[in-house]
């Protein structure tokens, strides 16, 4: 008991320091400092939650300085493309009133945003290109750090924009509600992007209401969004999925390939449990965000899988990227072409290299492919759900691979990684390694295991997991709430134990 | 039926969850399924850091003579007959066993790969002819073992860096077990080399003296740490399966201080054990254990009190390597250690390398001058050589760091090069041994493509496991080196000696058999003759019949 109430004195000073901005420690969803921080925010929030322009305000105010314990000095790039989009958006609002154009402020819009995406994105590549061709040193600018979520709130900000010329909504007259809009903390980092025609009902609501049932399942989400993100795929990435592709475990063939679906787990687990945890925060305080993921290696077919992937993210490259290059309104040609663009232009944002072209254009050509196949197969179907049981696991079998082959490209380092990989697995294949290969990873093989059986039963999983949290009530759900916390932080502990390396981000803090 | 409006749970919900998570910190540190559940604690970040009470200690070499000269006396005062025999230092106890590990017979072709690895090499700076290094290679390759004393700050903590140190030595020239391991200490930590339990201690860091009682701030080990303990007070040391070497030990020691007389209590696999009164006396004392296999040693305080350092766990010969890890430990921790106590532990364990590893905390951004910590690592230098004076000393440069620009990128931080060349400084003008750590690094493609590789953390400071792995195997490389070279040297002479002596015996008996070729050529030459006369004596004889 004496050793548990030795805190540093004076504790003030270091409750101060961890207040501000620590690039060494980002805040995310799952660090203790937001457990506590979201305390403190829960005992006002039910004092304001009744008032809907007290609520927003006071909503703004957190978010924004959780923006800045994130990223520092960017939050003044957060309100400067709120300010912009704001005003941009009034002003094309009131062209579309009085029926004149609109293009011109859609456009400046939009080169304003992709600017700043373009400059944080391919600052330090090109800079590398330039100084790799005509020596080291020729360009002299320090290496550009990416602010977090800038992808997030700039995406944001342009359907805004382009919503607004379209008729869809109606500029909003607060600011204070369009800072909301793009800054409201859980989707901050990662997403979901929300689409205001259904988020902004809910930002100007005069009340919040969160029932038994929604508070069960934001529990449910934010368990079943731990155990996905901070167990399974930080203990398979770590313990297994790294030290393979780093050829730390052999070149044994089978455990490359076991490694590509350990990858595919892992990016899974880690992107759709954070998303999930964001929702599930989100809920609590009366905040409905989309699904960002619906059960993705169920799919049959790629063009579904696009359908149950990151789908706020490619919903978004269907409104506004691929609908604006004209969709499947020109012809045939120009469909398969504006597939390949969208997912070109959709691998190109994850990062300039080599390796993500090719996984966007693996996809879009995927896409475009399985368009003629729809077309020139007349009893094909788009989705796994119209297919007889046969045909259904056998495209799921083949889009699934497709899929893990792609994350190969994804997130390889570099060609070299991907050639060693596939060529370990040609030519280096033997089941007989399997052995071996349990003895040395089996805790992590055992997870990816559990992961995937989870992913296998995911629909029944997560419905089943809900209905028990609802069921047992507010001291059943904190017990499994700390029991959960619990699990997390034994493993964390374990993985820091086996590395060395505490914590981590989620991967798609990268993009 | 109207539903209840539930958001106003946020708040108080999650204080809740606050307090049941802060409550897990008393669930007991127990193994569930081979697997060891630690201490969680979320506040660990309002916890008592010893980043920001560092306590300044002064290098005092007078002092430290004087301590020394008086132990030195107690020592010799033994050997008076008038005076009552002081109470034995050391405890043995030696389960009976079949077979001791021999020394291994070292070929160059064993230390080969090692040592052609691309490394940066140790420099040295000893002024004598036959240097004190040169004297702990020789032995080295003589199979003799090694112990390494590798005192270091949290770059080194947690066994990063020495572990795969150990691994790659061990490997090479024999020996097991993870070497010391403190007997408890103040904050959670956990290491993959070892599994400690501890209860009922109180837990002392050399970096908090202030907080120490009198009697237990001046006895600390190099290793920094000192748990004091009553009755009830245990510790369990397991050996883990980590690392190839780590378990099947064969010998263990625990090392401790008791003032008065105490009973402890000492159990080898939970199911040996033994019982040892330890007479109350003013120096360090080691409970030494020798049996068939050692996998666990469980110390337990039965009466009296105890101040413990820790436990070693070894095999019969070859390299043992001690982590003695001091987080913000500049090196100048080592001014708040005990000289005795250093020296008489010293001669139980019998250290032949030092290693001094400091310095990544007292880099600042730009900063080139470093004349002040120049002069307090030559005291640290000074002040170790007088508490382990059959040791090399090894002081190992800064390592690679970079810290974040005015404009957010990652820079570096413009003082490693200036502190390594006042580390090497000291190094020269003590004539001890100096590695370049950042150089090596760099040979590896330095801090940025350590982060981009996962081998270091996002701070561009710390290095994690893996990138420890390849800092050890730089370091072992340059330590096996010189090694390798002698018993090249050696066996290359051997080689040369055994053509020599071939080619002398070819000689010999080449002349032999042109001798012997000649004196069967005499022979057959008087049997013709022989022959020849008898034909014609008996021609003779038959002409004159």
């Amino acid at each position: 008991m004496q050793e548990f109430l030795m805190f540093e004195t004076p504790l003030w000073p270091r409750i101060l320091q961890l207040l501000e901005y620590n690039p060494a420690e980002p805040l995310t969803l799952t660090t203790g400092f937001f457990l506590v921080a979201f305390m403190l925010f829960g005992l006002v929030y039910t004092l304001v939650k009744g008032r809907a322009r007290l609520r927003t305000l006071y909503v703004v105010l957190v978010s924004l300085y959780f923006y800045y314990k994130l990223s520092g000095v960017y939050i003044l790039l957060l309100l400067f493309v709120a300010i912009s989009d704001y005003l941009i958006g009034r002003c094309v609002g009131g062209r579309r009133e009085k029926g004149s154009g609109t293009a011109w402020f859609v456009a400046l819009s939009v080169v304003i945003n992709v600017a700043i995406l373009v400059y944080f994105k391919a600052t330090n590549f090109f800079v590398d290109v330039v100084n790799n061709l005509y020596g080291s040193g020729t360009l002299d600018i320090e290496s550009v750090v990416v602010p977090a979520g800038v992808s997030f709130f700039v995406f944001q900000s342009i359907a805004y924009v382009v919503d607004i010329a379209r008729g869809t909504i109606a500029p909003l007259r607060r600011f204070s509600d369009y800072l909301f809009l793009l800054s409201f903390f859980p989707k901050m980092f990662l997403g979901p992007l929300v689409k205001a025609k259904d988020f902004i009902p809910q930002i100007e609501a005069e009340k919040v209401v969160v029932t038994r049932e929604d508070f069960g399942r934001a529990i449910s989400l934010i368990v079943g969004g731990l155990v996905k993100y901070a167990i399974i795929a930080k203990a398979v990435g770590t313990l297994f999925v790294s030290p393979a592709f780093a050829g730390e475990l052999g070149d044994s063939g089978l455990v490359a390939l076991v490694a590509i679906y350990g990858f595919t787990l892992q990016i899974y687990c880690d992107f759709s449990g954070y998303s999930d945890i964001a929702q599930g925060v989100a809920l609590v305080m009366g905040f409905r965000l989309p699904d960002n993921f619906n059960a993705p290696y169920h799919s049959a077919t790629i063009t579904e899988f696009w359908r149950r992937w990151h789908i706020s993210l490619s919903t978004w490259l269907k409104d506004y990227l691929y609908i604006s290059l004209g969709g499947n309104r020109k012809g045939a040609f120009r469909t398969y072409f504006n597939l390949v663009i969208t997912m070109f232009l959709g691998g190109l944002w994850h990062g300039v290299g080599m390796t993500f072209i090719l996984w966007g254009l693996l996809h879009g050509v995927a896409l475009a492919l399985h368009k003629v196949w729809l077309s020139i197969v007349p009893k094909a179907k788009a989705v796994g759900a119209d297919m007889k049981p046969l045909w259904r696991v056998l495209g799921t079998l083949f889009t699934f691979h497709i899929v893990a082959f792609g994350w190969l490209l994804f997130t390889a380092e570099d060609m070299g990684v991907v050639e060693s990989m596939l060529s370990r697995i040609a030519y280096n294949f033997s089941f007989g390694d399997f052995g071996a290969m349990v003895e040395s990873s089996w805790v992590a093989l055992l997870l990816m295991v559990v992961g995937y059986l989870m992913h296998l039963t995911s629909r029944n999983f997560d419905e089943t997991l809900r209905r028990v949290v609802v069921r047992v009530g507010v001291v059943g759900q904190w017990l499994l709430v700390v029991a959960v916390i619990w699990l997390v932080m034994q493993s964390n502990l374990m993985l820091e134990a086996a590395t060395g390396v505490a914590g981590g981000l989620p991967m798609y803090a990268a993009f | 039926m109207k539903q209840r409006e539930c958001s106003h749970r946020i708040g108080w919900f999650t204080m809740l969850v606050i307090l049941g998570v802060a409550a897990l910190w008393f669930v007991p540190e127990v193994e569930l399924f081979g697997m060891q559940l630690a201490r969680v604690d979320i506040f660990s970040e309002l916890r008592q850091n010893a980043d920001d009470e560092v306590v300044e200690y002064e290098a005092d070499i007078e002092r430290l003579e004087q301590e020394l000269a008086s132990m030195v006396e107690v020592d010799s005062v033994v050997m008076v007959d008038t005076l009552p025999v002081l109470p034995p230092a050391r405890y043995e106890w030696l389960v009976e066993r079949e077979t001791v590990a021999p020394r291994r017979v070292l070929h160059s072709s064993d230390l080969e790969a090692v040592a052609n690895r691309l490394s940066v090499a140790i420099e040295d700076f000893d002024t004598l002819e036959h240097s004190r290094l040169d004297n702990l290679v020789e032995r080295l390759a003589l199979g003799q073992g090694l112990r390494i004393a590798f005192m270091g700050d949290s770059f080194v903590e947690g066994d990063i860096l020495t572990s795969d140190l150990r691994a790659e030595l061990q490997e090479l020239f024999g020996g097991r077990g993870v070497g010391f391991v403190a007997c408890d200490i103040p904050f959670a930590t956990v290491r993959k080399s070892v599994k400690r339990n501890s209860s009922g201690w109180s837990a002392y860091s050399v970096m908090k003296p202030k907080s120490a009682p009198q009697d237990v701030a001046d006895k600390f080990f190099v290793s920094g740490y000192l748990a004091k303990g009553g009755v009830g007070a245990t510790t369990r040391w397991n050996s883990t399966t980590a690392f190839e070497t780590l378990d099947s030990c064969t010998r263990a020691r625990v090392l401790l201080y008791s003032k008065d007389t105490s009973l402890v209590r000492v159990a080898i696999n939970d199911s040996v054990v033994n019982e040892v009164e330890v007479a109350g006396d003013d120096r360090v004392r080691e409970i030494y254990v020798e049996a068939p296999l050692i996998e666990a040693l469980t110390i337990t305080v039965l009466d009296g009190e105890v101040l413990c350092y820790g436990a070693s766990m070894e095999g019969d010969c070859g390299v043992t390597v001690d982590n003695f890890s001091v987080r913000s430990n500049n090196g100048h921790a080592i001014f708040g250690t005990g000289a005795t106590v250093n020296r008489q532990i010293d001669e139980f364990l019998g250290y032949d390398l030092v290693v001094l590893q400091y310095g990544l905390n007292i880099m600042q951004q730009g900063q080139r001058k470093y004349t002040n910590y120049r002069q307090q690592l030559c005291n640290m230098i000074a002040y170790a050589e007088r508490c382990f004076p059959n040791a090399v000393i090894l002081v190992l440069g800064v390592s690679d760091r970079w810290v974040k620009g005015e404009s957010g990128g990652y820079v570096p931080i413009g003082s490693v090069d200036a502190l390594t060349a006042h580390q090497r400084a000291a190094a020269d003008s003590t004539n001890v041994a100096f590695w370049n750590t950042s150089l090596a690094m760099e040979a590896l493609g330095g801090m940025p493509q350590f982060v981009s590789n996962g081998w270091a953390a996002n701070d561009y400071t710390h290095i994690n496991f893996a990138g420890g792995k390849r800092i050890a195997r730089a370091l072992a490389s340059a330590i096996v080196t010189p090694v390798y070279e002698t018993l090249k040297a050696k066996e290359d002479e051997e080689q040369r000696r055994k053509e020599a002596e071939e080619r002398l015996r070819a000689e010999v008996q080449q002349r032999f058999e042109l001798q012997s070729q000649r004196g069967i050529e005499i022979a057959v030459e008087q049997e013709i003759i022989h022959a020849e006369v008898e034909e014609t004596v008996s021609d003779v004889v038959a002409e004159e019949e």
